[in-house]
């Protein structure tokens, strides 16, 4: 009795992957027989998850497992987020349409992909980490290949391998050179050798191979260009997973390293060349990923673009490198789940419905499909931060964290809001062609039940979110205080 | 009952542009949800002016709605006589458009919620009391207005209704800017707290330094300048109006424009009164440039309705020479103005609106001799075109007379009298571009280039939208006391700048 008692005391930190990794040994059995249970089982699996989780954090539980994994708000907060991930994207992998015959690898292969992603998130060292973004990665790269008959899908897999190998290479590099200054792989040890900033030949190669290995995992510019032909070539399920799941692990894995050191060094004096460096990646991402979506005619890829912007809003954290700033970083992270991941989910319906990816097709969309117009349109202007949507409140967040007393960053909000503006005409684009144009079809359309319900949750988020976005803003609060203790 | 009510002005129209998308299958019906809707939020703003006069307090209603450790964000709402003042005519205007519109035949239940939304954002821009609030409500009066031009609009629809859109939006992230340099100046390390209330506060206790007040009065007056519109930041307006249908005109130029010199009294000379004195000479130089370029551009329209738009820029430049003032008289009247202009400026798109449908065209060089055949147009037409030029005994008379007074004594204060001059040639332009379009197209012989012999006139809702407008333009005119009461009643404006 004791011992399982203890077992159990040992493993609850990582209870919420105990039961997805229990969940992805047993999906494959269950999809041998059927895709719509797999994804029935999937769904149960990550609900329970978030249900153990919730509790924990309601229980206010924090304890480490094995000193590499640390359970707090700020682990719990993100666990939730890519369990919700995972149930949109279950939810919209239901039909089995993309999965073919191998319904259990794929949500096999989902689970997993999540356990990785929630292992980044709680890592506390960074062997720990880099375990868990291969695991992420890994499976990554075989659901983007699973349409196998396509080339467009093979080609993109193959893009995403070679890009994703590259990069983590890179990182890998990095990280070993950070062992070898500080002689230890724990994250906080590292990000207080690096706020003490004594820049060395080593020092400043290990942080640009860190930057540029964990650049290309959020398509930051210049390390972005495999982002758009991997979300077209993608089946838009797992291209939904990617924009809203893979891309946060990137964010969080930056956030480790660099926002942690920039808050020490802030007591320290600060290092300014790199909060620079941020910034104007920062800007460079947010302004290349706008100004490319405008011309681009296929939604999916405009999307894609558009995920390089918002990166790019995000990064904005790092430049800033304040409390403050990352509780806005992680409430657009919040609200981009679910506008992002709706635009992408009523892509994927309208395809279910052979509606081809070209935004000339989404003309007259208001007469045959309204709700799902409807939906569209108010993630497109959340997108854009229009209010009262929810990515207008995360965007008011993050933007008024970089209005510092000095001054020092006011130019990076006038860009990014500049950039917010650019946005918006492309945006407002796809929404004239879905309720001014006239379509050459008026047949009415109906999508499939699944899609339906995951669009409703996330305009229902949206929107919920955006006009009482209180208690996700002390989610963040309460998220960044225990991510600062870590 | 006092703490309810201004929530309430707020949830009608609201509850009314919902009940109208409801109507999708009963399309006829829709308008009637609008008028209905409408006419409520008229009688509850009629009863809070009432209950206002009465008392020299002011509605004032505060809830948390954001409240954590590091942001502080409240549904503040509250009115003075400035905002009633402006509520009044936004409520106002908008149950004569339902009404003049109420024979709208293509999708009427989604044009009604548009119109209705609209009110919603327009009544929640003049009652906020707090930046995140008024942000909101400055947004959301875009959307639907962007739906109004690209769907009910003219041939150009789509080009003026994206140019409108991204015109104003950029210019309302700058603002965005300023509002967080303000709130983050006001709270010092604190909480962020984006309420009138903290923001005030904090400029009462000298927290904003002069150099910080020149570059945040910068931002704002920049997002408030291209709602007027001033010159050069006009070039949205004139195409946004010759495209956007009669209802959506008459309530971009009657209110939305209001929204900028609204702002200006509101947040900028409030919170920022050194940021004006520092700005006080480029916002008058601003505003001449407005008046006169935009009297200019009228006598060159062959458009009638381009002309009652670009005759807009020119009025809402009299509003901020009389903001510019910084005195208590200026700015009295430049209020005053807002609201003469809202009602004329009404009479004269429905009118445009009523040419266009019913003689095809708006071309002033293809009209001629509509007198004869439209006579009660033609009096309205004349009795709008009037007041808009400055008739005494018109509203418009009484705001253009106290503005030009003010500035008189402005420039004899600082003993530089010549730029009166400026004043009085744009009260002549103003009366010759008139007079000159009234020539062309209501006298003179019947026009030969349009078929006029279908041509009826003005129908009877048509009527009673426009007999009203010109009931108040004269009941104002004669009786300015009415209007000018409620404006000195501004408790929520501390006067610093005065």
């Amino acid at each position: 009795m004791s011992v399982i008692q203890e077992g159990i005391d040992a493993l609850m930190p990582i209870m919420p992957q105990f039961i997805l990794i229990i969940a992805a040994l047993i999906v494959p059995a269950i999809g041998l027989k059927s895709g719509k249970a797999s994804s029935i089982f999937t769904m149960a699996a990550a609900a329970l998850a978030i249900a153990v989780t919730a509790y924990m954090m309601y229980d206010g539980y924090t304890d480490s497992f094995m000193d590499i994994f640390e359970f707090n708000d700020f682990t719990g907060l993100m666990t939730v987020l890519f369990l919700i991930v995972l149930i949109l994207v279950s939810l919209i992998s239901y039909s089995g349409s993309e999965t073919r015959k191998h319904h259990g690898e794929y949500f096999a292969l989902l689970i997993v992909a999540t356990v990785g992603m929630i292992f980044v998130a709680g890592a506390s060292n960074l062997i720990a980490l880099f375990i868990g973004i291969e695991l992420a990665s890994i499976s990554s790269y075989a659901l983007v290949a699973f349409k196998k008959n396509d080339p467009a899908s093979a080609e993109a897999s193959v893009k995403y391998l070679i890009i994703g190998g590259l990069s983590t290479a890179l990182s890998l590099y990095g990280i070993s050179l950070l062992y070898g200054l500080t002689g230890s792989v724990a994250i906080s040890d590292v990000a207080q050798y690096l706020a003490e900033g004594s820049f060395t030949w080593t020092y400043i190669v290990a942080v640009i191979t860190v930057i540029a290995g964990f650049g290309f995992k959020i398509a930051m510019v210049p390390f972005h260009f495999w982002a758009p032909d991997v979300y077209e070539g993608a089946p838009t399920p797992v291209t939904t997973f990617l924009a809203i799941g893979s891309k946060k692990m990137g964010f969080i894995v930056f956030f480790k390293i660099f926002l942690m050191m920039f808050i020490l060094a802030q007591v320290l004096g600060g290092i300014p060349e790199m909060q620079w460096l941020f910034a104007f990646l920062a800007a460079a991402t947010m302004t290349l990923g706008n100004l490319i979506a405008i011309s681009q005619t296929s939604i999916k890829r405009m999307l894609a673009y558009s995920s390089i912007a918002q990166a790019g809003y995000i990064l904005i954290v790092l430049a800033v490198g304040s409390s403050y700033a990352l509780e806005g970083g992680l409430f657009h992270m919040i609200t981009h789940v679910f506008m992002k991941g709706g635009a992408f989910i009523v892509v994927a319906a309208l395809c279910a419905r052979g509606l081809s990816e070209n935004i000339s097709d989404y003309r007259g969309l208001a007469k045959r499909a309204p709700l799902v117009a409807f939906a569209m349109m108010l993630f497109l202007f959340s997108l854009a931060g229009i209010p009262p949507l929810a990515g207008f409140d995360s965007k008011f967040v993050l933007f008024s964290s970089a209005v510092t007393p000095d001054g020092t960053w006011i130019w990076l909000v006038a860009v990014a809001v500049i950039n917010s503006a650019i946005s918006l005409y492309y945006y407002a684009r796809v929404v004239k062609a879905m309720y001014v144009d006239k379509g050459a079809s008026t047949e009415k359309m109906r999508v499939p039940m699944p899609f339906a319900i995951a669009i409703a949750i996330c305009a229902i988020a949206t929107v919920a979110i955006g006009i009482y976005p209180g208690p996700i803003i002390e989610l963040c609060e309460s998220a960044v205080k225990a991510f600062l203790l870590m | 009952m006092n703490s309810f009510i201004l929530p309430l002005l707020l949830l009608i129209p609201l509850i009314g542009a919902i009940l109208s998308v409801a109507m999708s299958r009963k399309q006829e019906y829709a308008k009637y949800v609008a008028i209905i809707c409408s006419a409520v939020t008229l009688a509850i703003t009629l009863f809070c002016l009432y209950d206002l006069s009465n008392a020299d307090y002011v509605y004032a209603q505060s809830s948390a709605w954001i409240d954590t450790e590091s942001i502080k964000i409240s549904f503040a709402v509250g009115v003075d006589g400035m905002s009633m003042l402006m509520i009044l005519l936004t409520s106002l205007l908008v149950l004569l458009v339902s009404v003049f519109s109420s024979s709208e035949k293509d999708r009427p239940s989604t044009f009604f919620a548009l119109i209705m939304a609209m009110e919603v954002g327009l009544l929640g821009v003049y009652m906020a009391q707090d930046y995140f609030l008024f942000y909101i409500f400055w947004e959301v009066t875009l959307i639907p207005m962007y739906f109004l031009i690209s769907g009910w609009g003219g041939p150009r629809r789509h080009y003026a209704a994206i140019k409108f859109f991204i015109y104003t939006h950029v210019a309302s992230l700058v603002m965005l800017i300023g509002i967080f340099a303000l709130a983050m100046q006001a709270s010092a390390g604190g909480a962020l707290d984006f309420s009138f209330e903290a923001v005030k506060a904090a400029s009462m206790a000298g927290l904003f330094s002069p150099a910080f007040q020149l570059v945040v009065f910068g931002m704002l007056f920049f997002g408030f300048a291209v709602k007027m519109p001033l010159v050069p930041f006009h070039t949205w307006l004139p195409d946004a109006h010759v495209e956007a249908p009669t209802a959506g005109s008459v309530l971009l130029a009657g209110v939305m424009l209001k929204m900028g010199s609204y702002g200006i009294i509101r947040v900028c000379l409030d919170v920022l009164p050194d940021g004006a004195h520092q700005w006080q000479t480029a916002m008058i130089v601003l505003a001449i440039i407005a008046i006169l370029y935009g009297a200019y551009a009228c006598i060159a329209q062959k458009d009638l309705k381009k002309m009652v738009a670009f005759s807009s820029i020119s009025h809402m430049g009299m509003v901020l020479l009389g903001i510019a003032m910084l005195s208590g008289i200026g700015i009295q009247f430049a209020i005053f103005q807002m609201f003469a202009h809202g009602l004329i400026t009404a009479v004269l798109f429905m009118v445009c609106g009523i040419v266009g449908h019913n003689a095809g065209t708006r071309e002033i060089p293809l009209l001629g001799g509509l007198a004869g055949k439209m006579p009660v147009f033609a009096a309205f037409m004349m009795f709008g075109f009037l007041a808009s030029l400055g008739l005494p005994g018109l509203v418009g008379f009484v705001a253009e007379f106290g503005i030009i007074m003010s500035f008189f004594e402005y420039l004899a204060d600082i003993e530089v009298l010549w730029p009166i001059v400026f004043a009085l040639a744009s009260l002549m332009l103003t009366a010759g571009y008139y007079l000159w379009a009234m020539q062309r197209t209501l006298f003179g012989k019947e026009t030969d280039k349009i078929d006029l012999t279908n041509v009826h006139d003005v129908s009877k809702l048509e009527g009673i939208s426009l007999g009203v407008l010109c009931a108040l333009i004269a009941l104002f005119g004669i009786l300015p006391a009415l209007a000018m009461g409620l404006i000195e009643n501004m408790p929520l404006v501390l006067w610093g700048v005065v």
